[in-house]
């Protein structure tokens, strides 16, 4: 049964790619215009750092390596799972309906049902701004990819939990994609600049921690704890997103909808 | 222009206002941004003040700065997405023989909506950069911000709308605003002061009106002065003539390729 | 032991709780969730019938009357507030991924084709969602394509291909697992003559092919007729009606509409039971109660009045049938 998961998953995430490079044209200037974006923001951080050569310990190579890994983690993340922004969407115009005809996981489903080109386009300049800080070798890349890889998980769940919501509250479309998209944003700045209160709530509430901070850490110095905990994060968020996302499911299924009438 | 031209397009203004007001929700998003963005901004300047500041000004003057340059930002209306929409659905045929012009039209309904956006996010900038720094600038320098501040918001409001027109010829303008919008944070200045940028970045930003749309009106709030008040106010002229005429000419040519092609 | 129904509904209920919600905003919708203003609307109303294997069933009813709700429970999408449904002896919404493998879905009105690929790219997918041998499917996509005459619309891409087009590369999709059921949400929507006429030959055909049993929910009286032996009618979530559509129209509706081609300009025929329709220069189309007065006594009053050229008898149209059926059952007082 996990191979037929599996190869299930795969084929999905096969698939929609598929649809996105359907339209060849669009596709590329995405990439290509999102790569430029990403390259064009960062020049404030370079030039700020021409100037301070550390920030409370980081230097700018630790900052680009924390733009490359949120990079290619949340590029990787609305790539193969880029339904995620439109969960909310889904539960109120019933497109679950048919996935719950299939006897696959609706969640998984849902996800996979969309794409976002630019998304590789995030993916790219992550990578570019990994390798542009000169921090990472032969032997360290397997890390990066894995660090990215439970990045994207990371986010995935977050957006999973912030987006069915909509289960129970409507259409909540714009506050949950400011949550999401808050969650990316405190993800990109060095983690040092945060007191104690808020260190708190980035490592719990709004995991910016457990996407930006902690993998840059690891990639640093890949210790068996850090690393441990980063998967463990992962997994646990991941189950947590899960879980919500099948209690709002069987409201779904009570028929339990929103109707405004007055 | 007579008095029943500007009545005519005062009336969209108005109702585009009402619109805004019941756009509640993507500006409550906005104001919330705006809290995060200074009170990460603002451990940041600290932090930077630690190492020593690039510019010669203290941290909780660059958090004002943000705050102002922010505020400008924000409250432009992003009406490049509705145009957009209206080029994909055709609608802007129907509207190309309206005696009202469209552009106008377009215009003067976004000036409603930053009518209402600029006071909201105004009052947000002023409460939360105080609740991160404890200390406001010298009154003078606000008050001299405000009334740059709205122009340079309406001129952005105007590229936006330049930007919406591409739609005619574009599938999707996203991407070209993207890359616009990350052009104007680093030579407009947005986050870092643009004098803290190398030469090279200065000298190419001198040739776009994006200086003079964030860092020189909040330049006043640092007590350093991009450039004075009068240099300003004679740079925006000339940029708002300029861009007027770009999106004038845009829009021309966006209708003879609607003629020609039938839309 | 005859193998057991495909469906089998019993004292089936469902309402939903209304909720009205009192403005816009989020806060607005957190004080609805804890202290809702809300009533009950009931959809379903103890609902029972059963559908044997291979029958081919339409299920019809005025908007609102618990189509859409019924099919639902049945495909494992909603869950039922009371009473009991087994669907091929499962109990839908405990053994919702079991039933899953065995029944197909199309509504009429969502797609499940992707829409920038061509199906092909959908048929592969679906191959792994419902588990299929490569080999076994290859050859189902390669027969469904033939019967279905699908052609070069297979390599296609969806958002190029017409709505009758579509709608057959649908119903493919949902029957490429081999289902034994196939719940169908008003498939020939939007589509014109000629691609319903091909919609529904094919629907008839395969289900004959391979007993496949079909539940079918239409507007459109043609999709009944021409696909279906059997009609289940409800309103208000209750059910009017449960026999074969030639019952249907016999038993219920004893009209017939006739018309008459005679030699005298104009017939007088105002008996009782009998509505003139329409009429022209010796012309005249009747519609008839046969309760009230028999055909022959009016066609005696015809001939009375002059010779006849030719005449044409037809049952009354189905429209107008289910009508009757909707009507007398408010007439009866059913409470909504």
């Amino acid at each position: 049964m996990v191979a037929d998961n599996l190869s299930f998953t795969r084929a999905l995430i096969a698939t929609n790619v598929k649809a996105t490079l359907a339209l060849r044209g669009a596709f590329v200037i995405q990439v290509v215009f999102m790569v430029l974006n990403n390259l064009t923001f960062f020049v404030f951080w370079w030039a700020l750092l021409q100037h301070v050569t550390t920030l409370r310990g980081w230097r700018l190579a630790d900052i680009q390596m924390l733009f490359g890994i949120v990079a290619a983690a949340f590029g990787l993340a609305v790539t193969a799972a880029g339904g995620v922004r439109h969960v909310g969407r889904f539960i109120e115009d019933g497109d679950l309906d048919t996935l719950l005809t299939q006897p696959k996981s609706v969640l998984v489903h849902a996800l996979g049902l969309r794409s976002q080109p630019s998304g590789v386009g995030d993916l790219i300049s992550g990578l570019i701004f990994i390798a542009w800080s000169g921090q990472v070798t032969w032997r360290t890349t397997p890390i990066v990819a894995v660090v990215i890889v439970a990045s994207a998980f990371i986010l995935v769940a977050c957006g999973v939990v912030f987006f069915s919501l909509a289960f129970w509250l409507g259409r909540i479309e714009t506050v949950a994609t400011q949550l999401w998209e808050l969650l990316v944003t405190f993800s990109l700045y060095p983690e040092p600049l945060f007191g104690g209160a808020l260190r708190l709530v980035l490592f719990t509430a709004l995991p910016a921690g457990f996407v930006g901070y902690l993998p840059v850490r690891i990639v640093h110095e890949a210790s068996f704890a850090n690393v441990a905990l980063l998967v463990v994060a992962a997994t646990a968020y991941m189950a947590l997103a899960s879980l919500i996302f099948d209690r709002g499911l069987r409201r779904y299924a009570s028929g339990s909808r929103f109707t405004t009438f007055g | 222009m007579t008095a029943s031209h500007v009545g005519k397009y005062a009336a969209f203004s108005r109702i585009a206002a009402t619109q805004a007001r019941s756009e509640r929700h993507e500006l409550y998003g906005r104001m919330a941004f705006f809290a995060v963005i200074l009170g990460v901004f603002s451990s940041l300047w600290r932090a930077v003040a630690e190492a020593g500041m690039p510019i010669a000004t203290d941290p909780k003057s660059l958090v004002w700065y943000l705050a102002a340059t922010e505020w400008i930002l924000l409250s432009a209306p992003p009406i490049h997405i509705q145009i957009q929409e209206a080029v994909r659905r055709g609608d802007v045929v129907y509207r190309l023989g309206h005696p009202v012009s469209y552009v106008v039209a377009e215009f003067a309904g976004a000036l409603g909506l930053l009518a209402v956006r600029a006071p909201f996010l105004g009052l947000t900038a002023f409460l939360c950069a105080f609740a991160f720094t404890r200390w406001t600038p010298p009154l003078a320098a606000l008050l001299i911000v405000v009334p740059f501040g709205f122009a340079a918001s309406a001129l952005i409001t105007a590229l936006y709308l330049g930007i919406g027109l591409l739609a005619f010829w574009l599938q999707d303008v996203a991407p070209v605003y993207w890359v616009w919008q990350k052009l104007l944070f680093v030579l407009g200045g947005l986050m870092l002061p643009l004098e803290c940028y190398p030469a090279f970045i200065q000298r190419a930003a001198a040739f776009t009106p994006f200086p003079s749309l964030l860092t020189a009106p909040a330049s006043f709030v640092l007590g350093t002065h991009f450039m004075t008040p009068g240099a300003l106010a004679g740079r925006l002229v000339i940029w708002s003539i300029a861009i007027a005429l770009g999106v004038t000419w845009i829009f021309g040519r966006a209708v003879s390729t609607v003629t020609i092609n039938g839309g | 032991m005859p193998p057991a129904p495909a469906v089998e509904l019993n004292q089936l209920s469902k309402s939903f709780r209304v909720r009205r919600a009192r403005g816009t905003g989020v806060g607005a919708r957190v004080r609805d969730l804890f202290r809702p203003e809300q009533h009950t609307v009931s959809a379903v109303d103890k609902l029972s019938f059963s559908i044997a294997r291979g029958e081919r069933v339409a299920f019809i009813g005025p908007n609102g009357a618990g189509k859409s709700t019924t099919l639902k429970m049945l495909a494992g999408i909603l869950q039922p507030d009371g009473g009991e449904v087994r669907v091929l002896n499962l109990v839908p919404s405990r053994q919702r991924r079991q039933l899953a493998f065995q029944i197909g879905t199309v509504f009429g009105q969502r797609s499940q084709l992707w829409y920038q690929l061509p199906p092909r790219d959908t048929f592969e997918l679906l191959g792994r969602v419902y588990e299929i041998d490569p080999r076994t499917h290859r050859r189902r996509i390669e027969t469904l394509s033939s019967v279905f005459g699908l052609g070069t619309l297979v390599t296609t891409p969806v958002r190029h291909l017409s709505l009758g087009e579509r709608m057959r590369c649908e119903i493919v999709a949902s029957l490429i697992h081999s289902p034994r059921m196939l719940f169908l949400d008003e498939p020939t929507i939007g589509l014109d003559v000629s691609a319903k006429a091909m919609i529904r030959e094919l629907l008839w055909t395969e289900s004959e092919r391979e007993h496949v049993t079909l539940l079918l929910t239409s507007h459109d009286t043609g999709d009944m007729e021409r696909v279906c032996t059997r009609a289940i009618v409800i309103n208000h979530g209750r059910l009017l009606w449960d026999g074969s559509i030639a019952a249907l129209r016999r038993s219920f509706l004893k009209t017939k509409r006739v018309t008459l081609w005679s030699e005298a300009e104009r017939l007088e025929l105002s008996l009782p039971g009998v509505r003139v329709l329409s009429s022209g220069t010796y012309r005249t189309e009747l519609e008839i109660a046969l309760e009230i007065t028999p055909l022959g006594q009016v066609v005696d009053a015809a001939l009375r009045q002059a010779a006849i050229r030719d005449m044409a008898i037809e049952d009354a149209p189905l429209e107008e049938v289910i009508r009757a059926l909707y009507a007398a059952a408010d007439d009866r007082g059913a409470p909504s």
